[in-house]
C-alpha cells in the first residue's frame, strides 16, 4: 500500500523503544494535527484508549514546537489548514525525521494535493469524514511495517 | 376479461405530444437517480451521528450545501419534466435552505412557536425550546421514567419574543459580539445596563397572562411554591455557566413574572458574558428559557455526587443529606449527613458521617417556608435508610450512563417516601485514574477479550453488565435492568426496552437501521452485525462492551468505564454533533406520506427530503400519463402482465425491468425487475389467494374491481388499472385488490445504503374496529420483519431500509404473501384473538416457506 521511499524495516523499533525510555513499554507514540478542535478531541481518546501514546493539537505552531522537541513514531495531520499548510508541516516532520511516518487526513482530497503529498512520502491518505477503525487500521500497518507491534 | 378504462387509455394515447418523449424519459431517469442520490446524502449525514466517523464543521457545511444543490436540481428536472415552473415548489426550497443556512448560523430554528411547554412533552429534542437544564429534567422524566417536580418551560423562543418587542434582541446580539471579538472594554457597564433593562422590560401580554395562569394552576390556585430555574442555551452542557445564571426558589405565584425577568436578566450578568468570551461562543447568540417547577414537599432531601476522586474508597459516590428542604443543603448552610457509596452494585454503605441536624426548612402551611426545630431523635439520627441510599445509588447511577458523565444530582424524598430528582447537572471533577489516559491500556491489556473487531459501532460508547440473550419474538416484558441485550436482528421493537438496558450487541443489521437511531437518541453503546454473538456469549455473562473499539471483554473492566467518564468532551454535546442534528431535523424526516392526501403538496414539504419524495411521486405520475400520450415510444409501452393472479396489472419498464423484445403482454419469466420477481414469487408461492376463508371466485374478484375501477376514476394517477412502474432493481407499485389499496415502492440497488421498501396498506369497506384489527395485525407483521412501521386511521406504511439485498428480497417475497394474506382478511378478523390468530398462522406460513425459498436459491 505504501508509496513511502525510504522505509527501512528493523532497527526502527528498538531506536523507538529506546528513546522513550521505558524498557519493555514500546508503546507507540503518535501526534495528530488538525485546526478543526473536534478531530483533535475524538482522537486523541480514541488513540489512548487504544494503546497508544498519544497527544493531538489544533495549532499547528504548536505542534511545530512539538515536533522539534521530540519524535513521534506517527504524525496524523491535516492538509489544509489556517496559518501552517499541512504540506509544510509534514516537509518539516520528515526533514527531521525520515523514519516517522505521516498520515494525511483532509475534507479537501482532490488528486493532485494527495499525489505531491505522497512525493514527500507520506504513508497513507485518508479523506474526512472516516472512520475510526479507518484510521487504526492505517496506524496499525505502519507499525507492522515498522515492526512496532506489541506482543 | 377488458378494463373499461382502457378504452379511454387508448383514445388518449392518439394525441401527440410537443416535446420528445426521450427527452422527458431522460429527465426522469435523471429525477430518480438524483432522488437516490438525495436520499444516500441524506442517510450519510445522518450515519455520521452514530459516533463512529470523525467528522467536522467542514463538512457539515459542504454536504449541506451539495445536498442543497442536488435538491435545487431535482426541482428544476421536475419542472422541465412537467413543462411547469413548480413555483411552489422553489418557495419550500428556498423556505427550507434558509432554515438551514440560519442552524449553520447557530441561529437555531424553533419548531414550537407556543411559548409554554409542558415537562412532559420535553425531551433533549426540544433543547432549543427547554435550554440545557430543563431538557436535562425533561429527559429524566420521559425518557429514563423517573420522578421530577410537576412543571413547564417558558421557552427560548418566549424570551426572543419578549426581547424583540422590548427592543433589546439586537442589543443582546451585538453586546455578546463584542466581548466574543475579544474586546472587553466596559464589560461591567454593558453588563449592568442589560440586566436593567431586562428587569424593566414589559412582556408580551399573551405570554405574561399564559406564564401566570400556568403558574396558578401549578401551585393548586396558590397553595404551593414555585422554584423557578435558569435553563439557558449551552448551561449545564457543552459550556457549563455554572453558577452564573440565577435560579429563585420559594417562588408564590403573583411574583412568578418578576421572578422570570431576574432569571432572563441573569443570561447578561457580567460573570457569564466574560465567561462567554473567554470560551469564544461565537456561533450561538444567548438565549433563555426559564423552568417553573413546583416545590417538593420534602421529608428529607440533599445532594449526591455520582463521583469522588476519593482513593480511599475506591473513588465512590457520595450523598449529603439532611431533614426537609433541600436549600439549605445546596447553599452549604446547613449541618448534613455525609454517606459514602461504592458506584458498582450493591452500592454497598462504605463509610458515613452522622451529623447533628438540629433545625430544618419545611413549607408552611400558609405559602412560603420557615425553619423550624428537628426533634432531638431524630437530629442526630441518620437521615437515610439503606433502601433509600442504594434506591439513590441506582437511579444516579441510570442518570450518569444516559449523561455519559459524572453528575451532581440534586434530590429529594417526599412524604410518601418517593423518591423525585430536582435537576441533575455534570460534574467539573474528572475520574483521576483517567488521565494520563495510558493507564487505561494498560488495566484493559490483561482483561480476556471474548469478541475483537467484529461488528460495526452504530453507537459508540462503553458500558458493563449481564448478558441478556433474547430470541426471535421472545418476550421482552421481563427484560432485567442493566442488562446487555444480546440478539440475532436488530429491530426497531427493542425500542422500549432500550432504557432499561446497558448496551446491545446484534448479530445482524445495520448501523443506520431504525434501531441504531433509537440506540442513539437513548446513548446505549450499540454494536451491530457481530455474527454468532448469541453463540459466543452466555446468559448473564458479565461483560464489558466497548462499542468505540469494536472489543468485548470478560468481566467488568471498570478502568475502562471510567476512562469514559473522565473523556473532556461528550461527542453528543460537541458543536459538531448538535448542530449535524439539527441541520438534519430539516433534512433528514419525512413527513409527506401518503401521495393521495390533499397535504401532499409543496406547501406542506418541512424537509428536503419531503420534496424529494414529492418530486419523486409527481415524477412517476408524469411517467405515467407521458407513455400513456407517447405511442411512438415502444418500449416505455405499456405491458400486461399475464399471469393466474388476478392482478389485472400493467407494467411500465423504465429500464430494464423486462427481457428485451417483450411483447405487449408479458408473462412473469419476463419480468427482470428483482423486487417485482421476489413479490411475485411471495404471492405464487404463498398460494394464499387460493385459501382463502372467503372463497373468491375470478369473476367476482373482477367484478369488485371494476367497481373500485369506477369510483376511483377521477384519479389521474390510477386509470382504473393496478400499475407497476419498473427498472431492473426498482418498483413502484399501485394495487388495489378489492377494497384494499396497496402501495409497494422498492429501489434494491448496488449500494445497500440506497436499499429501501415501502409498503402501504390502505382502505376497505368494513366497520371500524375491523378495520383497526387489520390495521393492528399488518403492523404487527410488518414489525416481526423489522419493517418500521406507522399507522395512521386504518393506513399502515412500513418502511424498511439499508438491509443486504437477499434480506430484501426475503422481504418483498414475504410482502407478496402478506398481500395475498390480507385480501379478504376483514370477513375473519371477527375478534381480538382472530387477530393474534392470524398473526401467527401467516408467519408460520411464511417463514416455512422463506427457508424453503432460502434452500433452494
Amino acid at each position: 500500500m505504501t508509496d513511502e521511499p525510504n522505509s527501512p524495516n528493523g532497527p526502527d523499533a528498538q531506536a523507538t523503544a529506546a528513546e522513550k525510555g521505558g524498557p519493555g513499554k514500546a508503546r507507540t507514540s503518535i501526534l495528530v494535527l488538525d485546526d478543526e478542535a473536534i478531530v483533535c478531541k475524538r482522537l486523541k481518546p480514541f488513540f489512548q484508549k487504544a494503546g497508544y501514546e498519544a497527544e493531538a493539537y489544533s495549532n499547528p505552531a504548536e505542534a511545530l514546537a512539538r515536533v522539534q522537541q521530540r519524535r513521534f513514531d506517527v504524525v496524523i495531520t491535516d492538509l489544509k489548514m489556517e496559518g501552517l499548510d499541512g504540506l509544510a508541516f509534514l516537509g518539516k516532520v520528515k526533514a527531521l525525521y525520515p523514519d516517522t511516518d505521516v498520515i494525511v487526513i483532509t475534507g479537501f482530497a482532490t488528486l493532485e494535493t494527495s499525489r505531491e503529498s505522497f512525493r514527500k512520502g507520506v504513508f497513507d491518505f485518508v479523506a474526512k469524514p472516516f472512520k475510526l477503525a479507518e484510521i487504526l487500521d492505517v496506524v496499525r500497518r505502519v507499525e507492522k511495517e515498522r515492526g512496532l507491534t506489541r506482543e | 376479461m377488458e378494463l373499461p378504462s382502457l378504452t379511454d387509455f387508448f383514445a388518449r394515447w392518439r394525441a401527440k405530444p410537443p416535446v420528445p418523449f426521450s427527452v422527458l424519459f431522460k429527465k426522469f431517469k435523471s429525477i430518480l437517480e438524483r432522488n437516490n442520490a438525495i436520499l444516500g446524502l441524506i442517510g450519510d449525514m445522518g450515519d455520521k451521528l452514530g459516533g463512529d466517523y470523525i467528522f467536522d464543521r467542514q463538512y457539515i457545511l459542504e454536504s449541506c450545501e451539495r445536498l442543497g444543490d442536488q435538491v435545487f436540481k431535482l426541482v428544476s428536472d421536475l419542472s422541465l419534466l412537467c413543462q411547469r415552473k413548480n413555483v411552489g415548489l422553489f418557495t419550500a426550497f428556498e423556505r427550507i435552505s434558509y432554515q438551514i443556512r440560519e442552524e449553520l448560523a447557530g441561529r437555531r430554528v424553533l419548531s414550537r412557536t407556543d411559548h409554554l411547554l409542558p415537562l412532559c412533552d420535553l425531551t433533549h429534542d426540544l433543547v432549543d425550546e427547554g435550554g440545557n437544564k430543563m431538557a436535562n429534567v425533561g429527559d429524566i422524566r420521559n425518557i429514563l421514567g423517573f420522578t421530577v417536580p410537576e412543571g413547564f418551560v417558558i421557552t427560548a423562543g418566549a424570551y426572543f419574543d419578549a426581547m424583540e418587542r422590548a427592543g433589546l434582541r439586537k442589543r443582546a446580539s451585538e453586546v455578546c459580539a463584542k466581548f466574543e471579538s475579544g474586546d472587553l472594554s466596559g464589560l461591567a457597564e454593558a453588563a449592568g445596563q442589560m440586566q436593567k433593562d431586562i428587569l424593566a422590560m414589559p412582556l408580551p401580554k399573551g405570554l405574561a397572562k399564559a406564564v401566570k395562569q400556568a403558574a396558578r394552576r401549578l401551585t393548586s390556585e396558590g397553595g404551593q411554591l414555585l422554584a423557578v430555574r435558569s435553563s439557558a442555551w449551552g448551561e449545564d452542557g457543552e459550556s457549563s455557566f455554572a453558577g452564573m445564571y440565577e435560579s429563585v426558589l420559594g417562588v408564590s405565584p403573583d411574583q412568578i413574572l418578576t421572578a422570570y425577568r431576574e432569571v432572563l436578566a441573569s443570561l447578561f450578568c457580567e460573570q457569564a458574558l466574560r465567561y462567554r468570551a473567554q470560551r469564544g461562543l461565537v456561533l450561538e447568540e444567548p438565549a433563555m428559557a426559564v423552568g417553573v417547577m413546583r416545590m417538593v414537599d420534602a421529608t428529607v432531601s440533599g445532594g449526591l455526587y455520582t463521583y469522588v476522586p476519593l482513593v480511599e474508597h475506591d473513588q465512590p459516590m457520595v450523598v449529603s443529606a439532611a431533614w426537609g428542604l433541600g436549600k439549605p443543603i445546596v447553599e452549604g448552610t446547613a449541618e448534613t449527613d455525609t454517606f459514602f457509596i461504592g458506584r458498582e452494585p450493591p452500592h454497598a454503605l462504605l463509610s458515613s458521617e452522622i451529623g447533628v441536624k438540629a433545625t430544618r426548612l419545611v413549607l408552611g402551611a400558609a405559602g412560603g417556608t420557615r425553619t423550624e426545630d428537628v426533634p432531638a431523635t431524630a437530629a442526630d439520627s441518620p437521615c437515610l435508610s439503606g433502601d433509600q441510599l442504594t434506591l439513590l445509588a441506582k437511579t444516579a447511577m441510570s442518570l450518569e450512563r444516559f449523561f455519559k458523565r459524572p453528575l451532581d444530582v440534586e434530590w429529594a424524598f417526599t412524604p410518601q417516601g418517593e423518591l423525585v430528582i430536582l435537576q441533575a447537572r455534570p460534574l467539573s471533577i474528572k475520574p483521576k485514574t483517567c488521565t494520563p489516559g495510558l493507564d487505561v491500556a494498560e488495566a484493559t491489556k490483561d482483561v480476556p477479550v471474548i469478541i475483537s473487531g467484529k461488528g460495526v459501532p452504530a453507537m459508540g460508547g462503553v458500558s458493563s453488565g449481564p448478558v441478556h440473550i433474547v430470541g426471535e419474538g421472545a418476550d421482552l416484558s421481563d427484560f432485567p435492568y442493566g442488562a446487555i441485550l444480546v440478539t440475532h436482528h436488530s429491530s426497531p421493537r427493542f425500542a422500549r426496552i432500550m432504557p432499561k438496558c446497558r448496551g446491545i450487541i446484534t448479530e445482524m443489521g445495520s448501523a443506520t437501521g431504525h434501531m441504531a437511531t433509537i440506540a442513539r437518541e437513548l446513548r446505549v453503546p450499540t454494536l451491530v452485525g457481530v455474527s454468532d454473538a448469541a453463540k459466543i456469549l452466555h446468559e448473564g455473562q458479565e461483560i464489558t462492551l466497548d462499542a468505540d473499539h469494536i472489543v468485548v471483554y470478560e468481566g467488568v473492566v471498570e478502568a475502562l468505564c471510567r476512562y469514559e467518564l473522565g473523556k473532556e468532551d461528550v461527542f453528543e454535546e460537541s458543536w459538531e454533533y448538535r448542530t449535524l442534528k439539527r441541520v438534519l431535523k430539516h433534512i433528514s424526516p419525512l413527513t409527506l406520506l401518503d401521495p393521495d392526501a390533499d397535504s401532499f403538496s409543496p406547501e406542506k414539504c418541512e424537509t428536503f427530503h419531503d420534496i424529494a419524495r414529492y418530486v419523486h411521486q409527481r415524477a412517476v405520475d408524469k411517467l405515467i400519463s407521458l407513455s400513456e400520450e407517447h405511442q411512438e415510444i415502444k418500449e416505455s409501452a405499456p405491458h400486461k402482465l399475464v399471469t393466474k393472479l388476478p392482478l389485472g396489472l400493467t407494467v411500465i419498464d423504465v429500464e430494464g425491468g423486462l427481457a428485451s423484445g417483450a411483447s405487449n403482454e408479458i408473462r412473469e419469466e419476463d419480468v427482470r425487475c428483482r423486487p417485482l420477481r421476489a413479490l411475485l414469487e411471495g404471492m405464487n408461492a404463498s398460494g394464499m389467494w387460493e385459501t382463502c376463508a372467503v372463497a373468491v371466485d375470478m369473476g367476482s374478484f373482477m367484478s369488485s374491481v371494476t367497481r373500485t375501477m369506477t369510483a376511483s376514476q377521477s384519479h389521474p394517477t390510477n386509470l382504473g388499472r393496478n400499475l407497476a412502474v419498473i427498472s431492473e432493481e426498482y418498483l413502484n407499485l399501485h394495487l388495489r385488490l378489492g377494497y384494499h389499496f396497496t402501495v409497494v415502492d422498492a429501489y434494491l440497488g448496488e449500494s445497500v445504503n440506497d436499499n429501501a421498501v415501502l409498503f402501504r396498506f390502505m382502505g376497505g369497506v368494513t366497520d371500524f374496529t375491523r378495520r383497526s384489527r387489520r390495521a393492528g395485525l399488518i403492523a404487527a407483521i410488518l414489525e416481526q420483519y423489522d419493517f418500521v412501521v406507522k399507522i395512521n386511521g386504518d393506513m399502515v406504511t412500513g418502511r424498511a431500509k439499508k438491509h443486504p439485498e437477499e434480506a430484501m428480497l426475503d422481504k418483498m417475497f414475504m410482502l407478496g404473501g402478506l398481500i395475498g394474506y390480507t385480501r379478504q382478511l376483514d370477513a375473519r378478523l371477527g375478534s381480538d384473538d382472530a387477530g393474534r390468530h392470524h398473526f401467527e398462522e401467516f408467519v408460520q406460513r411464511i417463514n416455512a416457506l422463506r427457508a424453503l425459498r432460502e434452500a433452494t436459491t
